[in-house]
C-alpha cells in the first residue's frame, strides 16, 4: 500500500519540478530586480512586494480594455514610476545622508502603497482571467499548463533583454561601471544619481511585470506580494546580490524545493524551505552561491 | 535626584491610573501600553544600541505569547512561572536566530529577521496539534499564587513587571554592557581590538531583546486571553518599528511614549471628532512653522511638503466616516515624517543637548593613578616576532618573507613609502589578515591563526590610521569601553547594582579620567568623540588603547593629519608611554617623530625589508634615501 502510494508519488515528481521552475522563475526575477538596485546602491526596495501586487491588479484592471498582452508594458511603465518615486523619496534622502533610513523609509512607501491598492480594489483576493487555455500540454512524461511556459519564457526574455541592455548599449554600460565601482563612474562623467534612479525603476518595473506574469496562476491582491518578495530575496541571497545568474539560479533552486515541499510534505509548510535556505544561506555563506566573497579592509 | 524623582512621580500616576479610567476597556488599554512598553524596549537593543533594523520581531513577540498561553493552558502554570518559561524560550530562539542574522548587517539583516518572523508565525499557524493552529488559543485567566487576577490586578501585576524591566534595561545600558553595545554600532573592528568580542556581543544585545520581547508576549497573552497567529503579523512590527521611530530610540522614555502612541493611534483613527481637531492642529502648526521657516531663510519645498501632506489628510479626514481603512497610509506617512523630520524621536528631540551619563565626571577626579599597564617594565625578549611572513591577495603580494623582531619594551619605528605594506603588517599583528605563509609569535607563543579578539586580549592594543572612534560616546566612555576587559564584578553586580559594582564603576572612571589627563584630553571628557577636532580623535584614540592594559600598543601613522603644534604635543605624550615600559610599534610617515622616539627602525619597500637599524643609520642608508626618503637630486 505504501509502496504503490510511493510510486505514484515519483511518478509525479516532473508535475512537480514544472510547477516548482515555474514558480522559480518568479523568484528569480525578483531577485535579479533586487540585484539591480543593489549592485548600483548598496540598497534594495522593501516594497518590492506593493510593486509585484500593484503590477497584478494594474494588469487585473487593464485587461478587460487593453488585453493581457498590451496590458503589459502599461504595467511595467506603471512599475518604473512606482521605482523612480521610492528612488526619489525613499532612497535619495538616505544616500545622501549616509545612514541606514531607506530600510524604514521603502517600508513606508510600501504600505502607503498597500493601502491605496486595498482601498481601490478591496481587501479581497480577485481571480484573474488567463490569457491561454487552462488545457494542459503534454510533453514527456508531465503534463505542463500552457500559462507555466508562459511564464518561464517571460521570465526569460525580460532577463536576457536587461542583460543585453547592459552590454550593448551605452547607458547599459554607464549602469555596468556604476555597479562596479561608484566613485570612479562618477569621475568618469556617468551621472550615478541618475543611474541609481534608472536602476529603482528597471527593478520595480520587472517586479510589477513579474506579478502579471504570475497573476493568471494564482489570485491577485494587495497583499499576495509579501511571500513571493521575501522569497525572491533568498533567492538573490542564494545567488549572491551581485549576480544576475546567480539570482536566476537562487530562484528555481527555492521553486522546485518549495514545489516538493508542498506535494511531499504539506501546503501549509511551503514558505518553510525559501525562508530556511536564506537563514542557512546567511549562516554559511553570506557572498551567495555566485557573488563575490565580501573582504574587509582597515 | 531630579531624574528619579520624575520616575517616582510617573510610577505613582500609572500606579493610580485605573482609578481614573471609565471603564475596564481604558485599563486594558493601559495593560497592553506596559506591554508594548516592555517589547519595544526589548527591539530597542537592536534598533537603538546595536543600530540594526529588526523586521522580525513581532515572530518573537508571538513565540512569547505561546510559549506564555500554552503553559498555563496544556499544563496549568500560573502567571510567574508561565512568564518566566516565556523569557527563556524566545531569548533561546533570539540566541539562535542570531547567528545568520548578526553575520549580516543593513538590508540582510532586515530580511533575514523577517523570514525568522515569518517562519515562526508560519509554523505556529500548521502546528495545530500543540497550538490549536488558526482557531486560536484561549488563555485562562492569570493566576498569581493561588489568586486569579482580574483586569485591574492584572494592570498592577503589568505596572511591576514594566517598573521593573525599566530598571533592569536602564542598568544594562548604562553599565560597561552599554557601552558595549553602542561601540558595536561605531566601529566593530574597533571593539574587536579591545578584546570586547564583537559578534558576542550582538548575540548578548539579541538574547536581551528576545528575552524581553518575549516578556512582553507572555504578558499580552494573559491580557488578550485568546491569541490566533493572525495577530502577530507584518503590520505588527510596523507598528513597533513606528513607535519606536516616533517615540524616540536609545531612550526608555521614548519606548514609552511610542508604546502610548501604538495603541491609541488605532482607536484615533476611529474617532474622527478628534482626529479632524488633531488633524487642523497639526496642519496649523506645520503652517506657522513653514512660513515662520521660509521668512528666516530661502524657501524650500521640504518645509512645504509635510503642510500639504497634512492639508490632504485633514481634507479627506473631512470626507470620510472613518480613517480606519486609511490606516496603513497613515502609519506610512507618520514613519516616513518621523524619518525625515523627527529622526531622534519626540523623546530625543525633547531632550536634545542633555547626556545624562556625563554627570558623574566632575566628582571622579582623582589625582596620581598609574598607567593600568599589567606589565611595566617589561625587559628582555621579543614582545613581536615575525618569522617569514608572506600576505598574497590573489595575485599580489603585499608583503613577502619578511622577518622582524620587536625588542620588548621598545618603540620599534615602521616607514616605507605608500603601498610598501606597513598597514597590511599591523592587520596581520592583530589577527585582521591571516599570513600565506610563515609565524607571528607574541612573546615567543605563536598568534597566527588566532582571531582578533583573541589577539588583543593576549595584549595587543591598536589605534587606527582611518579613526575608529566611538562617535557617539564621550571621550570618557570611549576610555571606559578601553576598560571593558578590566572590570572584576560580573553582571549580577550590574543587575543589582551592589556597593561593590558602584565602587567599581567609579574606580574605573577614575582610572579613564586619568587617562584622559595623560593626552591631555579631560577638559573635553563629556564631549562626544565625533564632535572632537581631529587631532584630539587621535589622542583619544591613543587613550582608549591604553586603557587596555596592554603591554604592546601599536600605533598606525598616529601624527597623520596633525599640525605642527600637535605632532609636538604627541611627541611628547608617546615620549611619557615610553618611559612605562610599553612596547610601541610606530608606522609614521613624519621622520622627525620616527627618529625621535624609535630604538630601532625597519624601513619597508613593495612588501620587503630594505633596511633595519637605530635610527641613525637608517638615515643615512642610501637605499632608503633612495626609496622613500628621496634622492638628494629631488631634494635639491
Amino acid at each position: 500500500m505504501l509502496a504503490a502510494k510511493g510510486i505514484v508519488m515519483f511518478e509525479l515528481l516532473p508535475q512537480v519540478l514544472v510547477s516548482g521552475v515555474s514558480l522559480g522563475m518568479i523568484y528569480g526575477l525578483v531577485a535579479f530586480g533586487y540585484q539591480l538596485t543593489y549592485v548600483t546602491s548598496k540598497t534594495v526596495n522593501f516594497g518590492q512586494a506593493e510593486a509585484l501586487a500593484v503590477g497584478a491588479l494594474v494588469g487585473l484592471s487593464l485587461q478587460p480594455i487593453l488585453g493581457y498582452w498590451m496590458a503589459i508594458p502599461v504595467v511595467m511603465m506603471f512599475g518604473a514610476l512606482y521605482g523612480a518615486a521610492v528612488e526619489r523619496i525613499a532612497v535619495r534622502p538616505a544616500l545622501r545622508a549616509g545612514t541606514e533610513g531607506w530600510i524604514l523609509s521603502t517600508i513606508a512607501l510600501g504600505i502607503i502603497m498597500k493601502n491605496v491598492a486595498e482601498n481601490i480594489w478591496g481587501k479581497e483576493d480577485l481571480p484573474f482571467p488567463s490569457p491561454l487555455p487552462p488545457v494542459p500540454l503534454s510533453i514527456a512524461s508531465a503534463y505542463v499548463m500552457p500559462m507555466e511556459i508562459l511564464i518561464v519564457a517571460g521570465a526569460l526574455v525580460l532577463m536576457l533583454a536587461i542583460e543585453a541592455l547592459n552590454r550593448l548599449t551605452l547607458i547599459g554600460k554607464a549602469f555596468v561601471a556604476t555597479a562596479d565601482d561608484r566613485d570612479a563612474a562618477s569621475l568618469m562623467g556617468i551621472s550615478t544619481r541618475a543611474v541609481i534612479a534608472g536602476s529603482f525603476a528597471v527593478s520595480c518595473s520587472s517586479a510589477a511585470y513579474a506579478g502579471i506574469l504570475i497573476a493568471p496562476v494564482t489570485l491577485t491582491g494587495a497583499s499576495m506580494g509579501l511571500v513571493l518578495v521575501l522569497k525572491g530575496f533568498a533567492a538573490a541571497i542564494l545567488g549572491g546580490l551581485t549576480s544576475g545568474v546567480g539570482a536566476l539560479v537562487g530562484g528555481l533552486v527555492i521553486g522546485v524545493a518549495e514545489a516538493v515541499t508542498a506535494f511531499y510534505v504539506s501546503t501549509g509548510y511551503k514558505e518553510i524551505p525559501g525562508l530556511v535556505i536564506l537563514l542557512i544561506a546567511l549562516a554559511f555563506r553570506p557572498e551567495g552561491l555566485f557573488g563575490k566573497p565580501l573582504s574587509k579592509k582597515v | 535626584m531630579k531624574r528619579s524623582l520624575l520616575s517616582l512621580g510617573g510610577l505613582l500616576l500609572l500606579v493610580a491610573a485605573p482609578f481614573a479610567a471609565p471603564n475596564a476597556y481604558y485599563v486594558h488599554m493601559l495593560t497592553v501600553v506596559l506591554i508594548f512598553a516592555i517589547a519595544l524596549m526589548g527591539l530597542d537593543f537592536i534598533i537603538g544600541y546595536v543600530g540594526q533594523i529588526s523586521l522580525g520581531h513581532f515572530g518573537l513577540f508571538a513565540i512569547g505569547s505561546y510559549a506564555g498561553g500554552l503553559t498555563a493552558a496544556d499544563a496549568g502554570l500560573s502567571l510567574l512561572p508561565a512568564l518566566g518559561f516565556a523569557v527563556a524560550v524566545t531569548a533561546l530562539f533570539g540566541a539562535v536566530l542570531a547567528f545568520p542574522a548578526l553575520k549580516t548587517a543593513g538590508p540582510y539583516f532586515a530580511m533575514v529577521t523577517l523570514a525568522f518572523g515569518s517562519i515562526a508565525v508560519i509554523v505556529i499557524n500548521e502546528w495545530t496539534e500543540l497550538t490549536g493552529g488558526a482557531r486560536g488559543l484561549a488563555v485562562p485567566k492569570p493566576l498569581l499564587g493561588t489568586s486569579v487576577l482580574d483586569g485591574r490586578g492584572f494592570y498592577w501585576f503589568a505596572l511591576g513587571v514594566f517598573a521593573l524591566a525599566w530598571i533592569t534595561v536602564g542598568r544594562i545600558i548604562s553599565s560597561r554592557y552599554g557601552r558595549a553595545f553602542e561601540a558595536l554600532q561605531s566601529s566593530a573592528i574597533a571593539t574587536d581590538s579591545i578584546g570586547i568580542s564583537s559578534f558576542g556581543y550582538k548575540v548578548l544585545a539579541f538574547t536581551l531583546s528576545a528575552g524581553f520581547t518575549g516578556l512582553a508576549g507572555g504578558l499580552y497573552a494573559f491580557s488578550e486571553l485568546y491569541i490566533t497567529p493572525q495577530s502577530f503579523n507584518f503590520e505588527l512590527t510596523i507598528v513597533f518599528l513606528l513607535a519606536l521611530i516616533v517615540g524616540g530610540r536609545a531612550s526608555r522614555p521614548g519606548a514609552f511614549a511610542g508604546a502610548l502612541l501604538a495603541v491609541w493611534l488605532p482607536n484615533l483613527l476611529a474617532d474622527m471628532t478628534t482626529f479632524r481637531v488633531i488633524a487642523v492642529t497639526t496642519t496649523l502648526t506645520l503652517f506657522v512653522l513653514a512660513v515662520w521657516r521660509s521668512g528666516r531663510g530661502r524657501p524650500d519645498w521640504r518645509v512645504w511638503l509635510p503642510v500639504a501632506i497634512t492639508f490632504a489628510v485633514t481634507i479627506l479626514s473631512f470626507q470620510l466616516t472613518s480613517m480606519i481603512d486609511q490606516r496603513l497610509t497613515i502609519f506610512g506617512l507618520i514613519l516616513l515624517g518621523a524619518i525625515t523630520y523627527l529622526p531622534n524621536g519626540i523623546i530625543g528631540t525633547l531632550l536634545a543637548g542633555r547626556t545624562g551619563r556625563a554627570a558623574a565626571i566632575g566628582t571622579v577626579r582623582q589625582a596620581g593613578h598609574a598607567l593600568p599597564t599589567t606589565v611595566v617594565g617589561e625587559d628582555g625578549g621579543k614582545a613581536l616576532e615575525l618569522g617569514d611572513v608572506t600576505v598574497a591577495f590573489g595575485g599580489l603580494t603585499a608583503i613577502n618573507s619578511l622577518s622582524v623582531e620587536v625588542e620588548a619594551g621598545t618603540v620599534h619605528g615602521l616607514i616605507g613609502p605608500n603601498g610598501a605594506g606597513k598597514s597590511t603588517l599591523l592587520n596581520v599583528l592583530t589577527g585582521i589578515y591571516r599570513p600565506s605563509k610563515g609565524v607571528v609569535r607574541l612573546r615567543g607563543r605563536q598568534i597566527n591563526g588566532v582571531s582578533t579578539v583573541g589577539i588583543a586580549r593576549a595584549g595587543v592594543s591598536r589605534t587606527f590610521q582611518n579613526i575608529q572612534l566611538f562617535g557617539q560616546l564621550t571621550a570618557l566612555e570611549n576610555v571606559l569601553v578601553g576598560r571593558h576587559r578590566s572590570y572584576r564584578t560580573g553582571a549580577l553586580d550590574m543587575l543589582l547594582a551592589t556597593p561593590r559594582y558602584k565602587r567599581e564603576e567609579l574606580e574605573q572612571t577614575a582610572v579613564a579620567m586619568a587617562l584622559l589627563d595623560l593626552v591631555g584630553l579631560s577638559s573635553l571628557a563629556g564631549e562626544n568623540a565625533r564632535n572632537l577636532p581631529y587631532g584630539k580623535q587621535r589622542l583619544l584614540e591613543i587613550a582608549r588603547a591604553l586603557a587596555t592594559g596592554s603591554a604592546i600598543l601599536l600605533l598606525d601613522e598616529p601624527a597623520a593629519g596633525l599640525n605642527p603644534s600637535e605632532v609636538q604635543e604627541l611627541v611628547t605624550i608617546l615620549e611619557t608611554i615610553k618611559r612605562t615600559g610599553i612596547t610601541m610599534v610606530l608606522i609614521e610617515h613624519h621622520m622627525d617623530v620616527v627618529m625621535a622616539l624609535s630604538d630601532r627602525v625597519t624601513v619597508l619597500d613593495f612588501g620587503e625589508k630594505i633596511a633595519e637599524g637605530p635610527p641613525q643609520s637608517i638615515s643615512a642608508d642610501g637605499r632608503v634615501v633612495d626609496a622613500y626618503l628621496g634622492t638628494s637630486l629631488a631634494v635639491a
